[in-house]
């Protein structure tokens, strides 16, 4: 039972975390909340089933070219949904414009992918029980990405930069960084980052075209769990909610599980509304 | 009262031309083709089903007309693509209704489908056939011209029963779904069906299709001690991890349920080909092979499909035998009672073992769901061959 409850829930939680990621990606970069991020992580699934069991593309190549489509879709959500809204965020009119753009691109799949969940490939087949790939591919992808970021925005200009626009943009631009390219970039960063949440944890979850709401729901939970904007929440959040989420299975089971974890989910944001990692805000008085 | 001399003209006219109508309509009338209204959903998320009736229907009108139509009329289907969608089935319904005139209505093929239109062909007073299993679809009150050539879905439930209970004779019985509608009601309306029958139901749950990992619920119904799991639900994903699992616990329990057990979706979804090993699901008695063989009536209408070329790669032969059906029977109705409702209604209602390749029908004015529960049968999933499975161990053939 405990073997389960946390190879499974290690894994799930690690696709919440990363899609916990994207939606801060897309944050930091636009003050957008973006729920475009739970179609990211449907088409990393669905794209890498296409590619390479039924196009038979080199799972390599095939790999690279889902990442490439998660960034065509995170600059082509930023072009035509955030962008026409950003002068009146007040509004939040990006809720509608995200969430239409993404309900679209998930009846599209329904129509040509299909409503059935269907298989994705072992493309790592080293053994079974915790070295089957499903457990350990969204944890090193997750691991990878933490990572990969952390250097990012410590060690090079460009993730500075990107800092810099999350921090202030108006202060950003008025030293001359190119907001609106940046922003792009980060779109992009967040597409690839999606879509490999989706692909890393497709051999658990399938490529389903229905996968979009859960992972928009459950990947939103680590974000506000562990802060907006904090992506080292994000993994601490996700991977808890994956793991509370496998016990609560175990434990009572059913649709009572997922209840258990809306309660939960609640109880923590009435007694820390910012978020574990969050910092509160400050407020003038 | 005045007679103007513009009405007196008009009059004229129109005594002239009722006059040649009235004289030329029984010629036009014994010519002119016969219109069925056909809903069927072609396209969208649950078209498989109708893309497979849909092979049977044109092939059975084609046949039909071929062979000098109905009393010398041809058979005219009014085709109207629901796309899956109960909002254009129901405007469809208008259009076949009222502007096409159609003597009669097959479908829609999809449950939602049919429970949005089927008051509204009633209110049209047009009569109807349907092919799909929702009960509440037939009642000779509120939709006295609605018939159904399909079991319901309390025939297919218990049909699943019966194979458990008294086929198997196994008593501890877990019954799952997901949290859909459809899971949810039929868990509620089998269970109650399951202990009328003396089975001991030890665990019953609706479990979210979405979650990866069904170990848990596996671990419950094992310790609680299920000789057989009935999951309720037509998520191929969803019941894929069922078998998966199952076969992971190395746990020898048979699986008994509804259709999707069986499909292609399915079985892509298994990890190993043998996880499909002791799964039954619903089928229908002349649509199995028994000993290898399908009932000659049966094998005589494969032979035409195979001669018509008909695909069974992506399909189901009771599917497609089940649109053959829909039209032959409106058919005979046609030739036999007539073509307008009250005529057709009529006949309908004394219908008595018409042999049909997918099942035998009888209505009665009092009953108008006409399938026999005794041709509701189980196959085994793993034995599937040009669109059909054999019949499940254990039946007296």
């Amino acid at each position: 039972m405990l073997q389960s409850i946390v190879s499974y829930g290690l894994a799930v939680g690690a696709v919440y975390a990363l899609i916990g990621i994207t939606y801060n990606v897309m944050y930091s970069a636009s003050r957008v909340f973006s729920f475009t991020a739970g179609m990211l992580g449907m088409l990393g699934g669905v794209l890498g089933a296409l590619f390479i069991q039924k196009m038979g593309i080199n799972a390599v190549l095939g790999f690279v070219m889902v990442l490439a489509c998660g960034a065509v879709l995170g600059i082509v959500t930023e072009l035509l949904t955030v962008r026409p809204v950003l002068k009146s965020i007040e509004q939040h009119l990006y809720v509608l414009s995200t969430l239409a753009f993404a309900l679209m691109i998930q009846q599209v799949t329904a129509i040509e992918w299909g409503t059935e969940a269907q298989p994705f490939p072992v493309l790592l087949p080293i053994g079974e029980g915790w070295l089957d790939q499903k457990f350990w591919l969204p944890l090193l992808a997750c691991a990878v990405t933490i990572g990969g970021l952390e250097f990012l925005y410590r060690y090079t200009l460009i993730g500075r930069a990107f800092l810099a626009i999350a921090e202030d943009n108006y202060a950003a631009r008025a030293l001359g960084l190119p907001e609106t390219w940046l922003r792009i970039a980060s779109f992009a960063l967040a597409g690839m980052i999606g879509t490999l949440a989706g692909f890393t944890g497709a051999q658990m979850l399938l490529a389903f075209f229905g996968n979009q709401s859960i992972l928009n729901f459950y990947g939103f939970v680590p974000v506000a769990l562990g802060g907006m904007g904090s992506n080292r929440g994000a993994v601490i959040g996700g991977l808890a909610l994956g793991l509370f989420q496998q016990a609560a299975n175990f434990l009572v089971g059913g649709i009572f599980a997922a209840v258990a974890v809306f309660a939960v989910f609640i109880v923590v944001l009435l007694l820390r509304p910012e978020g574990i990692a969050g910092a509160s805000t400050a407020r003038r008085v | 009262m005045r007679i103007r001399r513009r009405q007196v003209l008009s009059g004229s006219a129109a005594g002239a031309v009722s006059l040649a109508s009235g004289l030329a309509a029984p010629a036009i009338a014994a010519n002119e083709p016969i219109k069925i209204g056909y809903l069927p959903a072609l396209t969208g998320p649950s078209s498989s089903t109708g893309v497979g009736i849909n092979r049977g229907v044109q092939l059975a009108v084609e046949d039909i007309n071929n062979a000098g139509g109905v009393n010398g009329r041809k058979l005219e289907l009014i085709v109207r693509d629901t796309q899956s969608d109960p909002t254009k089935a129901v405007n469809a319904v208008s259009e076949l209704t009222q502007r096409q005139k159609v003597s009669m209505i097959f479908g829609p093929v999809n449950s939602g489908e049919a429970l949005a239109a089927t008051p509204l062909i009633a209110r049209d007073k047009v009569p109807m056939l349907h092919p799909c299993w929702v009960d509440e679809l037939i009642d000779v009150k509120k939709y006295p011209m609605a018939f159904r050539q399909a079991p319901t879905n309390s025939q297919i439930g218990g049909g699943a029963n019966h194979y458990v209970v008294d086929v198997l004779k196994l008593k501890k019985v877990a019954v799952i779904s997901d949290t859909t509608g459809y899971g949810t009601a039929s868990v509620n309306t089998y269970v109650p069906m399951l202990k009328a029958k003396g089975a001991d139901v030890v665990y019953t749950n609706h479990i979210d299709a979405a979650n990866p990992d069904l170990k848990p619920e596996m671990l419950r119904m094992q310790s609680a001690g299920a000789q057989v799991i009935m999951p309720w639900s037509v998520n191929a994903g969803f019941l894929s991890r069922i078998l998966n699992t199952r076969g992971a616990m190395n746990w020898d329990v048979p699986v008994v349920g509804q259709t999707t057990l069986g499909s292609g979706q399915t079985k892509a979804l298994l990890e190993k080909p043998e996880y499909w090993n002791k799964v039954y699901s619903n089928n229908f008695r002349k649509c199995c092979y028994v000993d290898g063989k399908l009932p000659p009536l049966t094998a005589e209408y494969v032979e035409r499909l195979k001669k018509a070329k008909i695909e069974f790669a992506d399909t189901l032969l009771w599917w497609v035998a089940l649109g053959w059906d829909g039209v032959r029977l409106m058919a005979d109705v046609f030739k036999n009672g007539g073509t307008k409702a009250e005529e057709i209604v009529g006949y309908m209602n004394k219908v008595k073992d018409w042999p049909g390749v997918y099942g035998t029908v009888t209505w009665t004015p009092q009953q108008h769901n006409g399938f026999p529960d005794s041709e509701v049968v189980m196959c085994e999933v793993n034995s599937l061959k040009d669109g059909a499975f054999n019949l499940a161990p254990g039946y007296a053939s």
